[in-house]
């Protein structure tokens, strides 16, 4: 019988067994990668000698959980020896660091490792730093106390001629960082904003977006930091910028209206796919800016007209653009589509929007009409009628057979609540009660059923 | 327990992602939130028993204490992220078909093997392309680009000079 390990993640279809035939190509194919001993760059490489690979293969041929545990307690007692051994080169530290990131994935407890993952990151050399740091970002968390010591060896990292070095400070930052630390740190990343290597400047942006979320007030003063790199020539710097504007405009709308126009002509050359053609994901140009731009622009214009102006023109084009027939062009028309409702309103874009919505909760495929009743939820109190004009297909969800289908009809029913139909919707929400699976829904619900109760008491 | 982190809520921020084996056993697990091992592990456990009793029509999302899930099978492997409930969910799976689009083009027709005995290496993908749960836009040629790079210095471990200079990084 065939591994089914070795089915390849994107040729594969949720069809029946494959014919022989095709399997034994699959496994023919794969043998000669298995069996070698030499190192390819960038392709897989299942290293037959090495300790790890006999611990995974060690593990893979036992039956039962037990047989497991001892196993993997033998290996962390042979992990914890040599890892405290003062004779232990980094080298050996690195391949140790590797079982024991395994063993703690496979549920055990490996805390001991934990210093020593720090170390390596310290005294480590390129490769050896690189699996250091990602031992501690897979150990550690925000709050960890070991995550203290890493900050003499981060603040040495980025201020190394190794520009590979430099990264791998900046990943880790990026990903945690003490908060009361950040002082002695945020010179150093900020001088990257200027570097010459735009990989180093994207990464010094997303470690500031990260100061920015866990201590704000400590980053108050390089705002006008973030408008350069929102101007930056690379696509990626300035995307990156745009996870803080996202932020910065949450929080105060107001203080960047100025910018509304910037973020039009961003969205418009990338949309009329100005950007380097690699930055396309199955035909579609910066899938993720564009969203990431279409919620700014959604912040920025609610309730303001002026700003709104600015933005029909794109949106439009936005709309129109939505013939291709893949999710992630969905993923776009999704957001929008919530755009154009939440922005001062313009009956034309709102009808396109609304045929939209329509083609989704009319889809046949789940996914999609589970976002268009997503949809429907967001814009029911602006457009009533729109729901009113689905009903049917609401109705059938309300019996469909995907839960959260069910949940999400529910969601959108509690919304058109209104003195005649409450009793019939309050129906419906016992109904799937009886059948929700869990307790936030559970509780979720009965709320909404109580605050449905107090509005109409006499029903 | 609270889900929500001492972090602000974002947007496109991703709590965590799994993967894991038609019979449960976690081969990835990214956190971007502190959460205690005792807490992960409860987590784990119970999120692969939820998505491991999902039928294949079922759609791709699911309500999951107060996160969302979004989740794929990718061949023998499920790939299952939690965001937060207002997140749009297509984006959400597009970013899990993406990584799979990095590790194919890395690892060369990947498959779960390659994941299992170079965990490592998909990490650091993750990583480059995920930073701190936020999906980047750089191109797949830079995010491979950083991997191989880092690579090229396993390789010459002995002789670290010559490729730093070639690739014009000192």
């Amino acid at each position: 019988m065939a591994d089914s390990r070795r089915s390849a993640l994107l040729s594969w279809t949720n069809k029946p067994a494959a014919k022989m035939s095709d399997v034994v190509e699959k496994t023919l194919t794969a043998l000669p990668s298995l069996l070698s001993l030499d190192s390819q760059p960038g392709s897989a490489k299942l290293s037959s000698s090495s300790k790890l690979g006999n611990l995974i293969r060690g593990i893979t041929e036992l039956t039962s959980k037990h047989e497991e545990e001892k196993l993997i307690q033998r290996e962390l007692v042979s992990i914890k020896e040599q890892v405290s051994s003062p004779n232990t080169t980094m080298r050996q530290m690195k391949e140790l660091m590797v079982r024991a990131i395994y063993c703690e994935s496979l549920g055990y407890e490996a805390s001991f490792s934990y210093i020593h993952a720090i170390k390596l990151a310290q005294q480590g050399t390129a490769l050896e730093k690189r699996v250091g740091y990602l031992a501690v970002s897979l150990f550690l968390n925000e709050n960890h106390e070991l995550l203290l010591l890493l900050v003499n060896t981060v603040l040495k990292d980025l201020q190394s001629t190794n520009l590979i070095e430099v990264c791998m400070a900046l990943t880790v930052v990026s990903q945690m960082f003490p908060k009361d630390m950040i002082p002695a740190i945020l010179p150093l990343v900020e001088e990257k904003l200027n570097h010459p290597k735009e990989i180093i400047r994207r990464k010094a942006v997303l470690a500031l977006y990260k100061f920015y979320l866990i201590a704000p007030n400590q980053v108050q003063h390089i705002h006008n930091k973030f408008r350069k790199a929102l101007c930056d020539k690379d696509p990626g710097v300035m995307t990156a910028s745009l996870h803080i504007y996202l932020q910065l405009i949450q929080e105060n709308p107001d203080g960047y209206k100025d910018l509304t126009a910037s973020f039009v002509t961003i969205l418009k050359q990338v949309v009329g796919g100005k950007l380097p053609i690699d930055f396309n994901y199955h035909s579609v140009p910066a899938p993720w800016l564009q969203i990431q731009l279409l919620r700014i622009l959604s912040l920025l214009g609610k309730n303001d007209q002026n700003a709104s102006d600015i933005m029909y023109e794109i949106l439009d084009e936005s709309l129109q653009r939505a013939e291709m027939n893949h999710n992630i062009t969905y993923a776009i028309l999704y957001e929008c589509v919530k755009c154009v409702y939440t922005i001062h309103p313009k009956s034309d874009l709102l009808e396109k929007a609304a045929k939209c919505i329509g083609n989704f909760v009319l889809s046949q495929k789940i996914n999609l009409k589970y976002l268009g009743l997503k949809a429907l939820t967001y814009v029911v109190q602006q457009d009533p009628k729109l729901a009113l004009q689905h009903q049917m297909t609401i109705i059938e969800c309300l019996d469909h057979s995907d839960l959260i289908i069910k949940r999400e009809t529910v969601e959108l029913l509690f919304r058109i609540t209104n003195a005649q139909n409450v009793m019939v919707i309050v129906d419906k929400m016992l109904e799937f009660l009886r059948v929700s699976p869990d307790d936030y829904t559970t509780i979720d619900l009965t709320g909404k059923v109580a605050e449905l109760a107090e509005k109409y008491p006499s029903q | 327990m609270s889900w929500t982190s001492s972090l602000p809520p974002s947007f496109l921020q991703m709590q965590f992602m799994l993967l894991f084996s038609r019979q449960g056993k976690l081969r990835l697990q990214k956190w971007y939130v502190p959460l205690s091992d005792k807490e992960r592990k409860k987590i784990s456990r119970d999120l692969v028993q939820t998505i491991l009793a999902r039928k294949p029509k079922m759609c791709s999302f699911l309500e999951w204490r107060d996160l969302k899930i979004v989740y794929k099978r990718y061949a023998s492997l499920y790939f299952c992220c939690a965001v937060e409930d207002q997140d749009n969910e297509l984006i959400t799976l597009e970013i899990i078909h993406r990584y799979v689009e990095l590790l194919d083009k890395y690892f060369g027709s990947v498959c779960e093997l390659d994941i299992i005995f170079n965990f490592e290496k998909a990490y650091f993908i993750l990583d480059e392309f995920l930073l701190g749960g936020e999906a980047q836009e750089t191109s797949k040629k830079n995010v491979l680009k950083a991997i191989e790079q880092a690579d090229l210095l396993q390789e010459e471990a002995e002789a670290p000079r010559s490729v730093l200079e070639e690739i014009g990084l000192t």
